[in-house]
């Protein structure tokens, strides 16, 4: 709305909200385009017949996911809310691309916690993703398999929210270019252990302080994957220690 | 906030319960209670834009912490400050912000004064931030205005005061993410409005003044709150010195008539008073040269050659002028000194250019010299008129007033100015108008007269006022009819529709102010066009009403206070007519002393006195005729055929150096007293130096005179002065923080209504002359810029790097008529005379006429015809027609 308005693409603070007070402080409607392409539908055969597909109560009706990553099919599949992350995977996305074990996938967006293939049995649904601890977010469904570098991804998907942060509210805009930096450094095995306590206080410290939702979004990555795949930090931290590539002394900073 | 009828909410802040209107964010209302809520974006001024995150804090029933500063305060809430959850988001925030903060405190002018450093040490916050900090270039901002970019915290408060207050939208934000980086718009280097206001704004050091780069700390400072010394707005400001060293002017949020605004005059411009060519030891003309003298040999010579002149001629064959620049207490000594050491009513001030005029249309009609409203009240007006006013650069402070009128309280705002409304790098107040008619300086009569015939044609007279004074209204009723639409449409260019949609805004509102400036009030016919205005206020019912009222702008700071002390031939202190008799008797009763009865000579009589050989000695204060009057009044001439011509001033000015005595004075920095601004508010002022040299303050030197010349008016200091100006005007200024403005006298309103108006109604209900206007030639006008005031200003070096000359200002559509372009030099002439200059195209200036700073046009004032106005005897001399011609 501001960038319609001819400003900086910022968030406005809420309330007012912008269905009282949107574009030109007129009320306004935001929606998906997801979401208006199933009106005529629902408009058409009614809401009983699209409360009738997926997986009731909250999660009815069909939704697009994007999937994409080491999968022979990635494209768009439309499929009823509440089918399986096994069958969109190994059914409708032709399974993985070269045969290896899945590692691991992202659920709904850059902004959703990382999955493990421990929940590939849950539902496609909001509180089935939910309860497993990430979200459905976009529907943007990212797989990865095993041998995947998790740091690195974590790393890949840090770079995005650095550079898409706004910049209009201190701890995302800080603390997504602190996150980014001590990443690049992780994973470039110049890391210490104390790092990875750094990591987990700043994204703690970002969740829930920031003006809008990009914040708590852009700490997901780090958060799940050092919560599943914590060793794979370690070792590359342990690489670095021990190949004593570099001790970290800056001049003068006590910690 | 605006919250005349508020409801209440209570709410509960650590522990304490507070009740506060609704709509009181969390923030203030725990301020309210002595909790400070550590913050950086946050500004009372600015609306919320809570970016920062610094002032998050507790609220039962909502799962994440809350920014204070943007959550409203409702009923029942429960906020906490205190918790562990609290201190430790705070440390965060403050660990995020320091991520990228250089800490370069050792050579940052902020530290001392910024919030940053503050909260860090009270959080005992580091950062434990080891990565590469991120680094902008230094660049080249602006010749007054300092930014060091890697100490921003990206609050935005800046940008937002630019935007929101000041209406100029300089600044702006560019690049995103941590590469934020805030730079001026357009044109670099800044090109704005210069109200320090960001440098004051930003919480660290990242704009800083580069006026006292590197120069202090400020714990090495000493302060002073006093009055500056510039316009009649009166804004309150803490002068900030080292020794004797002026360092830096800024203003306190809160206090004063601005609340922590300034413009630039005041910012920037204090180094007018510690400018080098200050006089700082007393002259005496000997074989024609000026030479030092002690102030025993001044005041000797001026005591012996007065007693002569006085002796052989007579106490009329004196004169005396003073500076509204000076102290009430000055102004108040100089009239009793003339009035009785001296023995004679000639006696004039700087009120005469131009702010009598409105002083003595409210007292003609409403029977008050004052406001009958505040700042307050433009604030929360509903409708507001401007006529003349040119408010952004002339009375700045008053036009965020206006601005925060229509910006925060939808204020419908009517302009009748002679500007186009056209985007600039400082602001445009016809861009906020609702509706704007451009009408030439010599025009602004004849569209008040459009005005009230379409108050009286649109049936918009108050029904009350039609029984009240029936004649009175089908008098100016008919004297309306008789102007002709189509004649009003040629005067003005302006449409009967437009004047009709103006009338019915302005007769559909509740709190009407209707505001009148130097533009009008310095032109020629302006007491007339006054007292028009007034009668447009009393038909429509607004004279009266609540929170309505007429208000005339006062240019120099203590115009008002001139008149008021009665530093004007007429007028005795506290504003009472010298032929009034009970007010002679009331004076003499005070002052213990006959006064002298002779009706005194005003500026321009008095002038006219001295080139005739009547007056023969002058004393003056402060004031430069010679400099500030065209050569036609025969000003230099006059003056210099005087036996005795004592000046006290500041710096040698074109009538100090015609002088038989100069007399250096301290300026409003160096002395005590009180100055009283264009509301009527009287406000102290307080010496932040000692005065410069050997000068005195101005009724040091009165005083002085008087015990040479035998009839000694001794004071121990200012308010030994100033308890008597109580004792003859009671309650003079209560001091107190903001006015209480009179109310209209019924019984003034009664007799202009039954007798006053039929004086001069046919004279002021005819429309003014049109300027006729030949090719090749404009209209050449005299403007205030918002970079100076007066002369004085032009010894200010910080002003100078703004606007360093008078450069003429026209239209780009004249420009290219004339053949012109930015930057050629032009000779303007008419048939008095020739002034060579440079050009500067402005897309605000209206077709056909020109603009040229008031304060550098000494040499241009021969151009110009001087009028007098028959009843307040004005010298108007704004407008001359000339040609433009581009010199090789
Ligand atoms: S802005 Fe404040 S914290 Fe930063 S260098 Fe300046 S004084 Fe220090
Ligand atoms: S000094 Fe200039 S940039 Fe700063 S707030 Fe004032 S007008 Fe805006
Ligand atoms: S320059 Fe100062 S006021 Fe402006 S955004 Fe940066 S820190 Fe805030
Ligand atoms: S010149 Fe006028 S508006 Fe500017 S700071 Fe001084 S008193 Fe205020
Ligand atoms: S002060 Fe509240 S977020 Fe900045």
């Amino acid at each position: 709305m501001e960038s319609l308005e001819g400003k900086r693409g910022l968030p406005r603070i809420k309330p007012p909200f912008p269905a009282t007070h949107g574009l030109y402080n007129k009320p306004t409607v935001v929606n998906n385009i997801e979401t208006l392409a199933n009106l005529p539908y629902i408009v058409g055969r009614g809401p009983e017949w699209f409360a009738s597909i997926g997986s009731p109560p909250k999660s009815t009706g069909t939704r697009v996911f994007c999937v994409s990553g080491h999968v022979k099919q990635p494209g768009n599949y439309e499929v009823p809310m509440g089918v399986t992350f096994r069958e969109l995977i190994y059914e409708h996305a032709g399974g993985m691309r070269s045969d290896k074990p899945l590692k691991a996938f992202i659920p709904g967006g850059a902004s959703a916690p990382f999955l493990t293939p421990s929940h590939l049995d849950v539902k496609l649904d909001f509180e089935s993703v939910a309860a497993a601890g990430s979200m459905l977010g976009s529907g943007g469904v990212t797989v990865m398999e095993e041998g995947t570098d998790m740091v690195w991804a974590a790393l890949r998907l840090m770079e995005f929210f650095y550079h898409e942060s706004c910049g209009k509210c201190s701890p995302c805009r800080e603390g997504s270019s602190w996150l980014v930096q001590t990443m690049r450094r992780i994973v470039a095995k110049r890391g210490q252990m104390q790092d990875l306590e750094t990591l987990v206080d700043l994204c703690k410290n970002i969740e829930g302080r920031t003006v809008c939702a990009f914040g708590d979004a852009s700490v997901a990555p780090i958060m799940s994957t050092l919560k599943h795949w914590r060793p794979e930090y370690v070792t590359l931290i342990q690489e670095a220690e021990s190949a004593n590539l570099i001790k970290l002394e800056p001049a003068g900073v006590r910690h | 906030m605006d919250n005349i009828t508020a409801e209440h909410v209570r709410l509960t802040i650590d522990g304490i319960s507070i009740s506060v209107p609704k709509g009181t964010l969390v923030i203030e209302a725990a301020r309210r209670v002595g909790v400070m809520i550590p913050h950086f974006c946050y500004h009372p001024k600015l609306k919320p834009d809570a970016n920062c995150r610094m002032c998050l804090v507790e609220v039962e029933r909502m799962p994440k912490l809350q920014t204070s500063c943007s959550t409203v305060a409702t009923e029942g809430m429960t906020v906490r400050t205190a918790t562990t959850v609290v201190h430790n988001a705070h440390k965060s925030v403050l660990e995020f912000i320091l991520a990228n903060h250089p800490l370069d405190c050792p050579v940052c002018d902020q530290g001392g004064k910024c919030d940053l450093q503050d909260f860090s040490h009270q959080y005992t916050a580091t950062s434990r931030f080891a990565e590469t900090k991120r680094i902008f270039q230094k660049e080249y901002f602006s010749p007054l205005i300092e930014t060091q970019m890697n100490r921003c915290v990206q609050c935005l408060r800046c940008v937002r005061y630019c935007d929101e207050v000041m209406d100029v939208k300089a600044l702006a934000p560019i690049g995103r993410g941590t590469m934020t980086e805030i730079k001026s718009f357009g044109a670099h280097p800044l090109d704005c409005e210069f109200c320090g206001g960001c440098v004051q704004i930003c919480p660290v050091g990242a704009i800083t003044s580069r006026l006292s780069m590197y120069e202090y700390r400020p714990w090495m400072l000493k302060r002073a709150d006093t009055v500056c010394m510039f316009c009649g707005d009166g804004c309150q400001i803490t002068v900030q010195t080292k020794d004797q060293e002026l360092i830096e002017v800024n203003s306190a949020q809160g206090a004063g008539r601005n609340s922590g605004d300034l413009c630039a005059r005041g910012f920037f411009g204090f180094r007018a008073a510690s400018h080098p060519d200050r006089l700082t030891h007393p002259l005496i003309r000997r074989n024609g040269a000026l030479v030092e003298a002690t102030w025993e040999e001044a005041l000797e010579f001026v005591a012996e050659h007065t007693k002569r002149l006085k002796l052989s001629h007579g106490p009329q064959a004196f004169g005396g002028l003073i500076s509204g620049r000076c102290t009430n207490e000055e102004l108040y000594l100089f009239q009793k000194f003339m009035r009785l050491t001296i023995g004679t009513n000639n006696l004039d001030s700087s009120a005469r250019y131009g702010h009598i005029n409105g002083v003595q249309a409210m007292r003609s009609v409403q029977g008050t010299h004052r406001w009958t409203v505040t700042f307050e009240d433009i604030v929360q007006a509903d409708v507001l008129l401007l006529i003349g006013t040119n408010i952004t650069e002339a009375n700045p402070i008053t036009g965020l007033k206006v601005k925060e009128a229509v910006k925060k309280h939808e204020a419908t705002l009517l302009t009748i100015e002679a500007i186009q409304p056209a985007i600039g790098t400082i602001s445009n107040i016809s861009n906020l108008s609702k509706q704007h008619v451009c009408v030439a300086p010599s025009q602004f009569g004849a569209a008040v007269l459009g005005l009230l015939k379409a108050v009286v044609e649109g049936n918009h007279i108050d029904s009350t006022l039609r029984q009240q004074a029936p004649d009175y209204v089908s008098a100016v009723s008919q004297a309306i009819q008789q102007l002709d639409w189509e004649d009003l449409a040629v005067s003005t260019g302006v449409s009967s529709e437009s004047f009709v949609q103006m009338a019915a805004s302005l007769a559909g509102g509740r709190r009407v102010v209707a505001l009148a400036g130097q533009t009008l009030l310095r032109s020629q016919g302006a007491y007339g066009v006054c007292l028009n205005l007034l009668d447009l206020l009393l038909l429509t019912g607004k004279l009266t009403a609540q929170g309505c009222g007429f208000a005339p702008l006062a240019e120099e700071n203590n115009d008002q206070g001139a008149v008021e002390m009665g530093a004007v031939s007429a007028l005795l202190p506290g504003v009472l007519d010298l032929t009034d008799r009970d007010a002679r008797d009331q004076i003499t009763r005070a002052w213990k002393e006959d006064l002298p009865v002779a009706t005194g000579a005003t500026l321009i009589e008095m002038i006219g006195l001295a080139q005739t050989g009547i007056i023969k000695g002058l004393f003056i204060v402060g004031e430069n005729p010679v400099g500030s009057l065209p050569p036609q009044t025969g000003v230099k001439e006059a003056l210099s055929k005087l036996d005795l011509l004592v000046c006290q001033e500041l710096f040698l000015t074109e009538t100090a150096a015609l002088a038989h005595v100069v007399l250096p004075a301290a300026s409003a920095m160096e002395k005590a007293g009180t100055f009283t601004n264009t509301e009527g508010h009287v406000q102290a002022v307080r010496p932040a130096i000692d005065p410069v040299g050997d000068s005195r303050p101005d009724w040091e030197i009165l005083s002085a005179f008087s015990v040479f010349l035998g009839a000694p008016l001794e004071y121990g200091d200012a308010k030994e002065i100033l308890k008597e100006i109580r004792a003859v005007i009671p309650g003079y200024g209560s001091l107190g923080p903001s006015p209480i403005p009179p109310a209209v006298d019924p019984a003034a309103v009664d007799r202009y209504m039954n007798e006053g108006y039929r004086r001069d109604l046919a004279t002021r209900y005819t429309l003014p002359a049109r300027d006729v206007r030949q090719d090749g030639t404009v209209q050449l006008g005299l403007t205030q810029s918002l970079f100076h005031s007066g002369k004085l200003s032009t010894y200010s070096t910080g002003l100078l790097q703004i606007e360093p000359s008078g450069l003429l200002q026209m239209n780009p559509v004249d420009a290219a008529r004339l053949g012109l372009d930015a930057g050629d030099r032009v000779r303007l002439s008419n048939g008095q005379g020739k002034f060579t200059t440079t050009v500067k195209v402005l897309d605000r200036v209206p077709e056909g006429l020109a603009w040229l700073p008031d304060h550098f046009a000494q040499d241009a004032l021969r151009l110009f015809d001087c009028v007098v106005d028959p009843d307040t005897k004005v010298p108007s001399y704004r407008t001359a027609s000339v040609s433009v011609v581009k010199t090789a």
